[in-house]
């Protein structure tokens, strides 16, 4: 990505030709849930605080409402009962737009690569929508396999996802194969250009995946979830498991593809610094849920959720002056079961705001709706105007536009 | 002069390691995993090895406490510790050493620790091996240290397995194991990874407190150059078997001078340059098992020159030039001169055989007019390749 325009404040820019112009499907549909807009004069408006819709106010590419993915518990062995449900992602709106990147950040049982599964059909959510051009995508409907193609993952460790007895071509040419595109030789060739795309030669199809180093083994997922065009990839800590160098040339690739194959990427990532290099915009879930997002600028100059403050003062950053300077938010405990997670606001068991407002009784018993801070920037706490830090509403929640 | 009356010249060093080298005998052929370390650690210091996976930083901390493989691992050089060269020491010794006096805190806080004793067992197991002390007073003993690396109801958890606890909870343990005989000198390989964000940050809060206070000297490896920002004094980079740049740690960040840890700065995405491509090193990290003639940054250097193909230079004191700051080196100068290191706290240690001069750094490569890095000689050893 060329300098992205990340401007500090003034109004958003809309992209010009980019993702959030009309196009052909039209206006996505809203739910019935959704109030209308006060002011209705674009077809088909967003309230402005809606996390599903992109900043810009447009349709978005993939839009995720209310999501819930619980998963049973169960007790017995040959009379299995269902004795609770871990809610792993309980109620998660989002919306990515086309050619956008949206990094999502949290702990480990935050339900991330939950909902990334959920969203790419690898995992039947409980209840919600996700639909993607305008359109549902739902497990029963037949034309669901066709729009899958265009949801593609990327895993974190290629050793797993990759099959050790398969030469890295038919792996990539594997989708090719199951959904009946092109000839033997048809696919050959674009496995050749595939590999090429991900900066790889020809020569890499015929080895397998124990003689290709780490980067390159992820370059071959990245091919093989580029195989079949598709628009949006959910990359699930597809870095995390490589060495610095490496992960630096793969972030990379991964901007590279962006700009030339105006792919939208869900990036799931523990690590902050990597999901800022690469986010337009943040969402940080804890406990199944959304507890901010907003701007990758805007959210980490200015988090507004106690969480979020927290998860960026522990991060260590590379600079020793900075390391020494920095005040640090230790949060006692671990995050909490997410088989029962606490009432009221998730976080308050482990939260260091409420401590210091005396514990208000309303963070025990109240679950936080998300309060819009700015344009896009929301957070869900009951007194995030009590976060201390920049002062709140300077910035409007722009993104980087399309590559221009 | 030999190494050994140097070591022991050096008054307040914990320990202080002298080309350590390390092989591993793979049958048909060796894999030379350290190859020449030399590094130096004072009493109640935080000493850094930085370097990717391969860079051998595991094996040089395991040599030090002894604990390779005897039949496949051929160990040279000398480990100084408390006055006595841990290579030369006998077993009984060596095991009356460790858990005592070095201590590790290992990466997988589940492959740390026992899964089937309690870790009431685990802790008392530690202090009677060393003191002479009863079961009933042992148990006190390791509620005490359990409470002290902030284990909540500390007397109730000595009864419990390790897989009752979380990832963040069986670290703690195993620090409260790694200090409770308050050594002088503590190993930790990795000791977050494993771990979340906010559980690491304990974790790290906890390292820092309990070596201060009690004056450890901590031997901290990882990968991670936040953390090495945040823990330590000094930062030694390894790359391929051996430590490339050595130096103060705010050294290190602001004047690096090996490329290799130019690249490694580079590579971590920053706040500034967001919006940016990252300038990664190219190409991928030698195999130990055919290690390249000369240095092996070589391959991937944008600093090459034709010496660097065919002989690694020494870790050597920072040429004064270079060291104040100052001026930059023609192309193909000669390199550092080769005296005897004498790396003392504040010392700034480079094996390069054409550094890195100021402003390259920020430029991500060499600034010089006409140059070009030395391409490999004919019939150089292993296959360059192009992408990693």
């Amino acid at each position: 990505m060329t300098e992205p325009p990340r401007p500090a404040d003034g109004p958003a820019p809309q992209p010009g030709s980019g993702p959030t112009a009309p196009s052909a499907t039209g206006p996505a549909p809203q739910p019935a849930e959704v109030p209308a807009s006060p002011s209705g004069a674009e077809p088909a408006p967003r309230p402005p605080g809606d996390p599903a819709s992109t900043p810009a106010g447009g349709p978005a590419l993939l839009e995720v409402r209310d999501l819930r993915v619980h998963f049973p518990i169960t007790r017995g062995t040959v009379f299995r009962r269902t004795v609770g449900h871990v809610h792993a992602v309980d109620g998660i709106t989002l919306g990515l737009a086309a050619a956008e990147t949206v990094g999502l950040v949290g702990e480990s049982g935050s339900g991330k690569t939950t909902l990334g599964r959920a969203i790419v059909g690898l995992i039947r959510p409980t209840s919600g929508t996700i639909m993607f051009r305008g359109r549902a995508l739902d497990a029963k409907d037949g034309g669901y396999r066709a729009e899958r193609t265009q949801l593609q993952m990327v895993f974190q460790d290629p050793t797993a996802s990759l099959d050790p007895k398969w030469r890295a071509g038919a792996s990539i040419a594997e989708p090719l194969r199951v959904n009946h595109i092109g000839t033997r030789a048809e696919r050959r060739q674009r496995v050749r250009e595939l590999l090429e795309v991900v900066g790889l030669s020809p020569v890499h199809a015929r080895r397998y995946p124990h003689e290709l180093s780490g980067g390159q083994r992820q370059r071959v997922g990245l091919a093989r979830a580029l195989a079949l065009q598709p628009a949006v990839i959910v990359a699930d800590e597809a870095v995390s498991a490589l060495d610095v160098s490496i992960r630096a040339q793969i972030i990379n690739l991964l901007q590279q593809l962006q700009q030339e194959l105006g792919l939208s990427y869900l990036f799931i990532a523990h690590d902050l610094a990597v999901v800022r290099h690469l986010s337009d915009r943040v969402a940080v879930m804890y406990l199944g849920q959304i507890v901010e997002q907003g701007a990758a600028a805007d959210l980490y100059t200015d988090p507004r959720h106690p969480y979020t403050v927290s998860l960026l003062s522990a991060v260590p950053v590379p600079d020793p002056s900075a390391e020494a300077r920095r005040e640090r938010i230790i949060l006692p405990g671990d995050p909490p079961n997410p088989a029962s997670p606490p009432p009221g606001c998730r976080f308050h068991t482990r939260c260091w705001l409420r401590e210091q407002l005396g514990g208000p009784e309303r963070c025990a018993t109240e679950e936080p709706a998300p309060r819009q801070i700015s344009a896009g920037h929301t957070a869900a706490c009951h007194f995030t105007g009590e976060v201390p830090g920049r002062a709140a509403g300077s910035a409007a929640g722009q993104t980087a536009g399309p590559a221009s | 002069m030999t190494a050994g009356s140097h070591a022991r010249a050096a008054g307040d060093a914990v320990l202080r390691v002298r080309d350590l080298a390390v092989r591993f005998d793979r049958g048909h052929s060796v894999v030379h995993a350290v190859n020449g370390v030399s590094l130096e650690l004072e009493a109640g210091g935080a000493l850094g090895l930085v370097g990717e996976s391969g860079s051998g930083k595991s094996v040089t901390s395991l040599a030090i406490l002894r604990l390779l493989p005897r039949h496949t691992a051929r160990i040279a050089g000398e480990v100084w510790f408390g006055g006595r060269d841990l290579i030369q020491l006998n077993d009984k010794d060596m095991r009356g050493l460790r858990g005592k006096e070095i201590s590790l805190v290992p990466q997988d806080p589940m492959s740390g620790l026992n899964p089937v004793l309690t870790i009431g067992e685990q802790v008392t197991e530690t202090i009677q091996a060393h003191e002479n002390m009863r079961r009933g007073d042992a148990r006190r003993r390791a509620a005490e240290l359990l409470a002290a690396v902030g284990i909540p109801h500390p007397g109730d958890q000595l009864g419990r397995y390790p897989h009752q606890f979380s990832g963040g909870m069986r670290q703690r343990v195993l620090i409260a194991i790694a200090l409770a005989l308050r050594p002088t000198l503590l190993i930790a390989d990795e000791p977050t990874t494993a771990l979340d964000v906010t559980v690491q940050a304990q974790v790290l809060e906890l390292l820092h407190e309990l070596t201060v206070e009690r004056g450890t000297a901590i031997l901290l490896i990882s990968h991670d150059l936040g953390i090495m920002a945040r823990m330590t004094r000094r930062i030694a980079v390894m790359y391929g078997g051996h430590v490339v740049e050595s130096a103060p740690t705010a050294e290190v960040f602001a004047r690096p001078h090996h490329p290799y840890t130019v690249g490694l700065l580079r590579s971590i995405p920053r706040v500034a340059d967001v919006g940016r491509p990252l300038t990664p090193i190219a190409g991928a990290p030698p195999d130990a098992g055919r290690l390249p003639p000369g240095c092996p940054f070589a391959p991937r250097c944008a600093w090459a020159l034709a010496a660097c193909w065919e002989e690694m230079p020494p870790l050597a004191p920072l040429e004064p030039a270079l060291a104040a700051g100052g001026l930059a080196l023609a192309a193909g100068e000669p390199a550092l001169a080769a005296g005897e290191p004498r790396p003392g706290a504040g010392a700034h240690l480079l094996a390069c055989h054409n550094p890195v001069v100021p402003g390259e750094a920020e430029a991500g490569g060499p600034v010089r007019p006409g140059f070009r890095p030395a391409p490999p000689p004919p019939g150089y050893g292993p296959a360059v390749e192009e992408t990693a």
